[in-house]
């Protein structure tokens, strides 16, 4: 790709905007290769990014992001009605709306999946003990009642994995218990059919209702222009990447960055996603030595995130020595508490784990090489922590492994994880006291609850900065950095967005190419 | 024979036994959790507890054993957890691309082995025969994901001949899908063809020198035929054991070819479902290729019959 073209694609994801909207064009198919089979199309029940990215093409939410990470509204008609008391939202929904078997869609059907999503989705769940009521007021209008007022809701209900998605009340299975059999949503793409490791198949839904604005990130208008979008599974790395550079696939999603230069053909070229992510190291704060703060303080003070980095992902290309828990772009964007990042500082840690009396007990590093960097960047960070005074236990283990064990506070000191930039800092698992390393001090469920409680946004900025603080002195987990994500798309492909989630409404092919 | 072929039986229903309780065994004590590879790293304890309960997977040991054999003796073998189907239609799904692929890397590997392996037993020592041998080393010494690859780079993304991998979209005929298949049975049939090849050169070695042989020979028989029909005939047995172990080695899935070419086939199955600790496909699947296995060692046992009938079991 030219670095105009690349200068460009990413300007777009920055900014938002929708590369020659204008001149696209109807029809064609595309072929996606993804990195696997999805473990289910159902978008309520996992917050796996391949299960988002291929079921937000079916399903739809109340409400969405748009290109600076603000919500707006998708199937409601604007954003809700917020009382005075901040615990009830009324939400207008939008005329018009079919869903892929034909039935409009209705205030009872946004009611049977909002109830279904409290009971069965990770992200509904961190809501449903705050959820007094959820009503139909009239066809078009559903009334949410919060015992306490909760402001990350709507970015909740905004999300694309975990997701509240919106479906027909009669294919909601008896109970939440059963996984749904049928995909039936709103979206601009309808499942054709799913044939398991072989492909996806989405075509076109005929009366799909737009939004009347322009496109921007996931809101506004999406124009179904591509007649089909296949999901093809192709879980070797190496073969992904060939098929990239043989033009076999018109978007390839997750690529080595070492095949970086090798993307620019005829037939293909790099998408680089700067700020993609964040690998981190989750430490156990409720069993252990690292439920001492103290030894978790020493820990981030002897670790060199910047090596760490530099033997993940090579190039600085690939990669941003960054502290801050959001990168420059996003509204939450905070130095608190960043002097304590990278520090290297192995006299420090050695006085810390002094004063802690450290014992020698092992630290066991729970990793995987299902993702290469996070193995390199314990193999680093290994390095530093025996030269401060740690004994390291390194735990290699296989990706279903680690998920089971990283939920025993028994079983491991840290695990090791990474997470795209999410749009609101409450739906990170890191301010979860039943999740990843379970951080729980009277300090940050002040912060964290003085953070949830208000909706004004100057005031949830400095409660933010507060828990960035915390984060930093504290040390419940480590930030290594930030992460490019490089995929590889056709030249054909117009109109393509760059995101931690692609999407393929607003893309059409340019036959011409 | 039908003593033999009885005998026979009642050691593969006891091998099936085995397998059933055993596979299921390994799979329950392997650390790993399908509820906690669906819902992910972040997910919470009560989460993963809550899935398992929707999974049925929260009953004691004795309990999904009792079902999972109840189940068996009906012809089910369960659902799949993640795939959304049963694991019949899900291992019939997958047949087809591995039926096919052991059938052609099977006639690639023979087609290559049979005519080299008896060439270089025939001119033993030459200088054929030693770079055949080598050739052979070279050959079995290669990992198919390697081989698979090199294949990928030189007639998919260079020449543009094939697929870099897949096994066609929708609609597409079958023609097409075998067209997929290319690559991947070159790669196991070269690999393959290693073994096969030895073997023959080994088997038709110990006939050449026999006293039959030397009789045909001193009748005016012509080489061919002393060759191709007095010596291959006999050296056919253990031929034919590595051939079929080979063809049941294949059948149970090609696992890393099939992983590397993207083929949706019961190796890749298998592969996936041991990573996201899909239980009830990988007991269905490794159920089957037991049984597959036990029935192609079967045939060959009264393929032996048939061919040497001096054998006895």
């Amino acid at each position: 790709m030219r670095p105009s073209t690349f200068a460009f694609l990413v300007g777009a994801a920055v900014l938002g905007l929708t590369p020659a909207a204008s001149a696209q064009e109807k029809g064609g198919v595309i072929d996606v290769a993804t990195i696997g089979e999805p473990p289910t199309l159902d978008a309520m029940v996992s917050s796996t990014d391949i299960v988002g990215m291929i079921s937000q093409h079916i399903f739809e939410t109340l409400f969405t992001f748009d290109a600076d990470w603000n919500l707006t509204p998708l199937l409601a008609a604007s954003l809700p009605t917020i009382s005075d008391d901040a615990r009830t939202y009324t939400i207008e929904l939008r005329e018009n709306i079919a869903f892929h078997d034909g039935s409009a869609m209705t205030s009872s059907d946004v009611v049977a999946s909002l109830k279904r999503w409290l009971e069965v989705a990770a992200r509904g769940k961190q809501v449903a003990a705050n959820v007094e009521a959820i009503e139909a007021v009239d066809a078009r209008t559903v009334k949410i009642t919060l015992k306490e007022p909760y402001s990350p809701l709507l970015s909740l209900l905004a999300f694309n994995n975990s997701a509240a998605i919106v479906i027909p009340e009669e294919t909601i299975p008896d109970g939440a218990a059963t996984p749904l059999a049928t995909f039936v949503g709103t979206g601009p793409y309808m499942l054709k059919e799913h044939k398991p490791d072989q492909y996806i198949q989405l075509v076109r839904f005929d009366d799909y209702v737009m939004r009347d604005e322009d496109p921007s990130g996931f809101g506004g208008a999406r124009h179904a222009y591509l007649d089909e979008i296949r999901f093809v599974p192709v879980p070797d790395i190496n073969t992904r990447t060939e098929g990239a550079i043989a033009g076999q696939f018109d978007f390839v999603d997750t690529l080595p960055v070492e095949s970086y230069d090798r993307l620019t053909t005829e037939k293909s070229e790099p998408v680089l996603l700067e700020h993609f992510g964040w690998p981190i190291f989750v430490m156990n704060t409720k069993e252990g030595v690292l439920s001492d703060m103290r030894v978790r303080q020493a820990l981030q003070a002897a670790l060199s995130t910047s090596d760490m980095l530099a033997a993940a992902f090579g190039d600085t290309k690939f990669y941003a020595v960054d502290g801050p828990m959001y990168p420059a772009n996003y509204a939450w964007r905070t130095e608190a508490g960043v002097e304590l990042y990278n520090q290297a500082n192995l006299d420090k840690a050695k006085e810390l784990l002094a004063a802690a009396g450290y014992d020698g007990k092992p630290l066991r590093i729970l990793t995987s090489r299902q993702y290469e960097f996070h193995y390199k960047m314990a193999l680093v960070a290994q390095a530093y922590l025996e030269q401060a005074g740690f004994k390291v236990d390194m735990q290699v283990v296989d990706w279903a492994t680690l998920v089971q064990r990283n939920k025993k506070p028994e079983l491991w000191e840290i695990f090791i994880t990474h997470s795209p930039f999410l749009p609101e800092p409450a739906l990170n698992f890191i301010l979860s006291k039943s999740a990843g390393g379970w951080w729980d001090t009277p300090e940050k469920e002040k912060a964290l609850t003085a953070f949830t409680s208000t909706s004004v946004p100057e005031e949830r900025k400095a409660h933010w900065e507060e828990l960035q603080k915390l984060i930093f002195e504290q040390a419940p987990i480590v930030k290594v950095g930030d992460f490019a994500s490089l995929s590889a798309k056709s030249p054909a492909l117009e109109g393509f967005r760059p995101s931690p989630w692609p999407a393929f409404w607003n893309v059409s092919l340019n036959e011409k190419q | 024979m039908i003593r033999a072929a009885f005998n026979r039986l009642i050691g593969m229903l006891t091998v099936m036994i085995l397998v059933v309780t055993i596979v299921f065994v390994i799979v329950r004590v392997t650390p790993g959790d399908p509820a906690a590879v669906m819902l992910g790293p972040e997910a919470t304890a009560q989460d993963i507890e809550d899935l398992r309960a929707r999974l049925g997977l929260d009953g004691s040991l004795v309990e999904q054993f009792g079902s999972y054999v109840a189940g068996i003796a009906k012809g089910d073998l369960g659902q799949s957890i993640f795939l959304g189907q049963s694991v019949g239609t899900a291992l019939w799904q997958r047949a087809e691309p591995t039926f096919f692929l052991t059938l052609f890397s099977l006639l690639i590997a023979m087609v290559i082995a049979l005519p080299v392996g008896i060439a270089s037993a025939y001119w033993r020592g030459s200088l054929f025969d030693q770079t055949m041998t080598t050739v052979a080393m070279l050959a079995a010494s290669v990992p198919s994901f390697w081989l698979g690859l090199l294949l990928i780079q030189s007639f998919a993304v260079s020449l543009g001949w094939f697929p870099t991998s897949g096994y066609g979209g929708p609609g597409t005929t079958l023609l097409e899908r075998l067209h997929y298949l290319v690559l991947p049975a070159v790669t196991l049939g070269v690999v393959s063809s290693a073994l096969i090849m030895r073997f023959t050169r080994a088997s038709m070695l110990d006939v050449l020198n026999d006293d039959y042989v030397r009789t045909a020979r001193s009748k005016g028989m012509s080489e061919w035929r002393v060759v191709l029909k007095h010596a291959l005939k006999n050296a056919l047995i253990p031929i034919l054991t590595v051939v079929g172990l080979t063809a049941a080695l294949l059948i149970s899935g090609a696992i890393v070819t099939e992983t590397v070419f993207g083929l949706p086939g019961v190796g890749n199955l298998i592969v996936s479902a041991v990573l996201r600790r899909d239980y009830p496909v990988i007991q269905g699947a490794l159920l089957i290729v037991a049984g597959l296995y036990v029935l192609v060692n079967f045939l060959i046992d009264m393929l032996y019959l048939l061919v040497d009938p001096r054998v006895r079991y």
